[in-house]
């Protein structure tokens, strides 16, 4: 009986943390983040087996594409400041989360798919934002049946119909084909890496807290993105750029870390920015970054070498949300306002959280997208 | 009284009578607790029941199936297919499990939100909770199977229309045996109750109070005497009622709601498996609090027209003259005839309160003046005085005697109600469930492909094979069932009407309609009918009637060669007795059939799995309802008792002067018991005629009109002696109560004040 009761429990308990991988929501769910931190540092006295990033670990790909049953939590995250053929700005999103219940070694097999397993769920997330609307849909599936999933080679996330999938263009050249269907609208699009992806930290390994506990964590900062987005029955051709995170980890947020404040940047130098800050309950926040040149390699930013402050907020549905940021890198002589563009961002889905396409201004300009996490209140 | 202090202590004085005898209102906030908390929990459990009745048509009644179209049975791999290729399709499996335990439902909570986009915003309707029996984690659904039940997975979908790519086909998920109608009927007989309980509790907590208040004259008259004037002292007495509400309408409301939750856990079960619906939502405080605030507060401006002495003056104006039993005839004429003619069923619900409206008024009055009539007649001084007495005590306690009238009423018409539903059933179910094995015949199979196997096999004993249709009569559709007329399985079915014989009387030309098709159609033994099926029309005499508890829909019942040649039945089943000992078992006898029909999903039930099923949930469903009727019953006597008691006390004063008299102490006693048991034996007597017209009132007029099918009418008279050995103790245990404070104390000189009004 006790194997049958638990089963529920434990979902609930996934679902509460699926949230906390970088998309948690408002002040409400402060006890899901410390929930979860608690529910971690729990596992790990009982030596849940869980495998924990740490210094010194390496990325490889395409390996590190697919998923990681070993860790805990991951996702493949995808903005995109895309432009319509009308020149009218448009922002989108597609991410897919991944979160254990129970730790799997890569080597073994999942439980045959008629035991309808529970050893880990999935969840995509999709929003496409124009004209200041904000359209958001959420799915949810569990792994290891064929419902949900990754494989590296080649490289395919998949839940339901929404996919994200490698094929090869005519020159021979990898290309993704993005594939999603809300309720009333959806998009298909080709992905195209015009960069090599770039390791954030150490590596790969990106610190989340002064502790030393981190993520790996690498991204594909430049895809040429063109395609179609369709919205209330019109059918809009699209192109722009993308931005695409890879990140796994087994411990992300420690209890006492309240959110996070991420942001990706595409400056017109052709320069890019990742730069993000863990608030903490008791003392200043963490922070950290990569500094991407038009050329040459990666830079990573410590948190002396980033400075990444809310100037003011806005009102929205969900409360006051900080929606205007300056950000400096005075390294790389870089001092902007970053604002997110007029409208309502929430993607109100089992957990709510800020995801709004931005704009650049100051020492450079630019677009890009800006993500928050535990603002805003349940009505 | 008057100055500073007025306002304080005016309360206090009125009040002063509790304290003089805190068990009276100790036993006045018992039984408003007591009332409070079942009438919630009764209206709790039928609302939620309706409620979940609601949703399950929802989530469940409207079910479609994703099916293979080679018969094979759908696994995971074609959910995710399915789910792949972008239809919204969710994974249902079922496990069968003998009782306790029970079936179990497997469904994937995270699979449900695709609903969500497909059709509204609300997916909470149709995603059944986890943790409410029978639903679970599909993933520990699939756990229980592979311990060796029975399972089977269906991949579910909110519409018939639905496109879905080769090798699918979307279909109806097969009902099994529909008992929609059975459960609707159930919560109607459950409402029927809670509405006299609700009755009964008005009359309750009116003559409990009431009876506080003729206690408290005396003290009453005493402060109006000082100069309290009378305005003012009704309005303390409004105020002392509504804090007795509030304070005892908490903790009833607290009991309702345990009690409904007690309740409800046996009574999900049984919805759920035997009428295939479920409890879903919780218990609504809202709902319940609102009722049982509504109906302490009409107490309660029923009880402050006593207070202001208008109920008083329309009961004494009732109890003297002819106004009483001329307004009660008047009350009574209307409601019979409602009863009888009543088309609709509100009108026959308006009735029944007419009926006990009147009922209630006209048999304590008529009672005591028939008593009052033999007293003058009698010679015997001290029976004459009996009698008087016995008129007097049917008289002061008439309100809690109704009550308990009524309460034995219900309870004698839920006893035959429940025995003759249960036996019914049963029945009906023996004839439905025919044999031992039911198959269902996999589309685009022939039964001439497993004819020779179960003609062969030395485990079947008999074998015939059942179609489904739908008939014409008249243009208007009816459900069609054929039946080989010369099946040995068919020998057990029972008739509500038949000519002799008459499965013969089928084979050579008739035709058999449910119960359902003869109301409606008027038909009757003899009557020609004309059934047309498949373009060709059928004439023959109707040879019987058959009980159809499940649906609402006529069905006509024809034997095959009544059938044009080219007809398609809708659906087609084996009906399989077994031998006395067959040597293989279920599996085996479903591995041949799949081997011969060329199919992994064999639909095969185990008919006696069923039948212990079925008995073991009605008797936790009848149980149920035994429970609510007894403990109404417990409450009214519980009342009278108390009621009775203090009627003696407060007469003890005359007795103790019989004693003076010269009446022996012990003649006394038996006097004192006789007039009790007389009081609790007549209310008793007097409920019978009341109960079988309850009876008849549920069998034969509600269900008919609510359903399309009656069910027999039966009376138990086992049961009324029963329920007047009850009285009878009840009315033992007054007089002993009485003894024994008698024998504790010495009777108080009675006060001048009491004697002013009171009837002596």
């Amino acid at each position: 009986m006790s194997h049958r009761k638990s089963k529920p429990i434990t979902l609930m308990l996934l679902l509460s943390s699926v949230v906390t991988l970088g998309c948690s929501s408002g002040e409400d769910e402060v006890s899901g983040f410390a929930g979860l931190a608690e529910q971690i540092e729990q596992d790990a006295g009982q030596g849940a087996g869980y495998l924990q990033p740490g210094p010194g670990d390496a990325i490889e790909l395409p390996a590190d594409l697919g998923p990681h049953p070993q860790h805990r939590i991951e996702w493949w995250y995808l903005t995109a400041n895309l432009t319509t053929g009308a020149g009218e700005p448009l922002g989108l999103q597609w991410t897919q989360f991944r979160q254990a219940l129970e730790p799997r070694s890569p080597q073994d097999n999942p439980p045959p798919a008629e035991q309808w397993p529970l050893q880990s769920v999935w969840m995509a997330h999709a929003a496409v934002s124009h004209d200041g609307e904000h359209y958001f849909h959420e799915k949810l599936a569990r792994g290891d049946i064929g419902h949900a999933g990754a494989v590296a080679e080649p490289f395919q996330v998949w839940l339901d119909a929404w996919r994200l999938a490698e094929r090869e263009d005519p020159d021979g050249d990898p290309q993704w084909r993005l594939q999603v269907n809300g309720p009333g609208w959806g998009y298909n699009l080709l992905l195209q890496p015009r960069r090599a992806p770039v390791f954030h930290g150490d590596q790969g390994f990106s610190a989340k807290s002064a502790g030393g506990e981190g993520s790996m964590y690498f991204s594909y900062v430049d895809m040429a993105i063109e395609g179609t987005v369709t919205l209330k029955g019109e059918t809009l051709a699209v192109h722009g750029t993308g931005w695409l995170d890879r990140e796994w980890s087994s411990q992300f947020l420690k209890s006492g870390q309240k959110g996070w404040d991420w942001l990706a940047l595409h400056l017109d130098s052709g320069a890019k920015l990742m730069a993000f800050r863990l608030r903490e309950e008791d003392g200043g926040p963490f922070k950290s970054g990569t500094w991407v040149p038009a050329e040459g390699e990666p830079i990573s930013l410590s948190g002396d070498e980033v400075m990444i402050e809310p100037v003011a907020t806005r009102s929205t549905s969900r409360g006051q949300v900080p929606t205007r940021w300056q950000v400096k890198v005075p390294g790389q002589d870089l001092d902007v306002v970053v604002s997110a563009v007029p409208g309502d961002y929430w993607n109100l889905g089992v957990f709510p959280y800020w995801e709004s396409p931005v704009r650049v201004s100051g020492s450079h300009e630019g677009r890009g997208y800006l993500e928050l996490t535990g603002y805003g209140a349940d009505e | 009284m008057k100055g500073p202090g007025y306002g304080r202590l005016l309360p206090l004085a009125v009040v002063s009578h509790y304290r003089r005898h805190p068990l009276q209102v100790t036993a006045l906030l018992l039984i408003l607790i007591l009332a409070t908390g079942l009438l919630t929990g009764v209206w709790d459990l039928t609302r939620q029941a309706r409620h979940s009745m609601e949703q399950g048509d929802e989530a469940i009644g409207s079910r479609y199936q994703i099916v293979r179209q080679d018969s094979q049975s759908v696994t995971v791999a074609d959910f995710v297919r399915l789910r792949r290729g972008g239809l919204c399709v969710l994974p249902w499996l079922e496990v069968s499990r003998p009782p306790p335990e029970g079936r179990v439902i497997g469904v994937d909570p995270l699979s449900v939100n695709c609903l969500r986009s497909a059709d509204d915003n609300d997916d909470s309707r149709v995603a059944p909770g986890l943790g409410q029996a029978p639903f679970m984690d599909i993933g520990a659904a699939a756990a229980i199977a592979q311990e060796g039940y029975d399972s089977q997975l269906r991949l579910l979908v909110r519409h018939a229309g639905l496109s879905v790519p080769e090798p699918y086909r979307v279909t109806a998920v097969p009902g099994g045996l529909s008992t929609g109608e059975l459960a609707d009927s159930f919560l109607l007989n459950l409402d029927a109750l809670s509405v006299l309980v609700l009755l009964i509790t008005v009359l309750l907590v009116r003559s409990v109070y009431n009876l506080g208040l003729v206690q408290r004259r005396a003290s009453l008259a005493l402060l109006q005497r000082y100069g309290v004037p009378g305005p003012v002292l009704s309005s303390l007495l409004i105020a002392e009622l509504v804090l007795l509400a509030v304070i005892a309408s908490v903790p009833g409301l607290w009991l309702g709601q345990l009690l409904a939750r007690v309740f409800a856990s046996g009574f999900g079960q049984v919805m759920g498996n035997l009428f295939d619906l479920r409890l879903y939502g919780g218990t609504s405080l809202v709902s319940s609090y609102l009722l049982t605030l509504f109906t302490l507060l009409a107490v309660l401006a029923w009880c402050a027209a006593d207070a202001l002495g208008l109920g008083r003056r329309i009961t004494g104006w009732l109890k003297v003259g002819p106004t009483g039993p001329v307004l009660a005839v008047a009350i009574l004429i209307p409601g019979l005839a409602g009863l009888v003619w009543g088309s609709k069923l509100w009108l026959v619900f308006i009735a029944v309160g007419l009926v006990l409206l009147g009922i209630g008024l006209l048999i304590p009055i008529l009672l005591a003046r028939l008593i009052d009539r033999s007293a003058r007649r009698s010679r015997e001084p001290l029976q004459h005085w009996s009698r008087r007495e016995l008129a007097l005590m049917l008289r002061q306690v008439a309100l809690p005697a109704v009550a308990l009238q009524f309460a034995v009423a219900a309870v004698i018409a839920v006893q035959a109600l429940v025995t003759t539903f249960e036996s019914t059933f049963t029945q009906w179910l023996e004839q439905r469930l025919q044999g031992d094995v039911y198959i269902e015949v996999p589309d685009k199979r022939d039964i001439s492909q497993v004819a020779e196997f179960l003609d062969s096999s030395s485990d079947v004993a008999a074998w015939h094979t059942v179609a489904r249709g739908t008939a014409r009569i008249a243009g208007d559709s009816v459900d069609l069932l054929v039946l080989p007329a010369d099946s040995s399985l068919l020998d057990a079915w029972q008739f509500l009407e038949a000519v002799p014989q008459p499965w013969q009387a089928l084979a050579i030309g008739g035709v058999m309609v449910n119960e359902q098709l003869a109301r409606r159609n008027g038909l009757a033994l003899g009557d020609t009918l004309t059934v047309t099926v498949a373009g060709a029309p059928y004439s023959a005499a109707v040879v019987a009637v058959y009980a159809d508890y499940g649906r609402p829909v006529g069905e006509v019942l024809v034997p095959r060669k009544a059938l044009p040649a080219d007809f398609e039945p809708r659906f087609r089943s084996l009906t399989v007795q077994l031998a006395a000992e067959p040597a293989k078992g279920l599996a085996e006898l479903r591995s041949e059939l799949e081997a011969l029909w060329r199919t992994g999903d064999l639909q095969l039930r185990d008919n006696q799995q069923i039948r212990q099923l079925a008995t073991g949930v009605f008797d936790q469903t009848f149980a149920l309802t035994r429970a609510i009727s007894v403990l109404t019953l417990a409450l009214a006597n519980a009342s009278l008792l108390l009621m009775g008691w203090v009627f003696f006390s407060s007469r003890r004063w005359y007795y103790q002067l019989l004693q003076v008299w010269g009446l022996a102490r012990g003649e006394l006693g038996s006097r004192i018991r006789r007039l009790s048991t007389s009081l609790t034996l007549l209310v008793g007597l007097s409920a019978l005629g009341p109960g079988v017209l309850l009876t008849w009132v549920l069998v034969s007029r509600i269900n008919p009109l609510a359903f399309g099918w009656s069910l027999p009418m039966a009376v138990y008279p086992l049961f009324w002696l029963e329920i007047l050995a009850l009285c009878l103790l009840v009315g033992l245990a007054i007089a002993a109560l009485f003894q024994l404070q008698n024998r504790r104390q010495a009777p108080a000189p009675l006060p001048t004040t009491l004697g002013q009004g009171v009837e002596r």
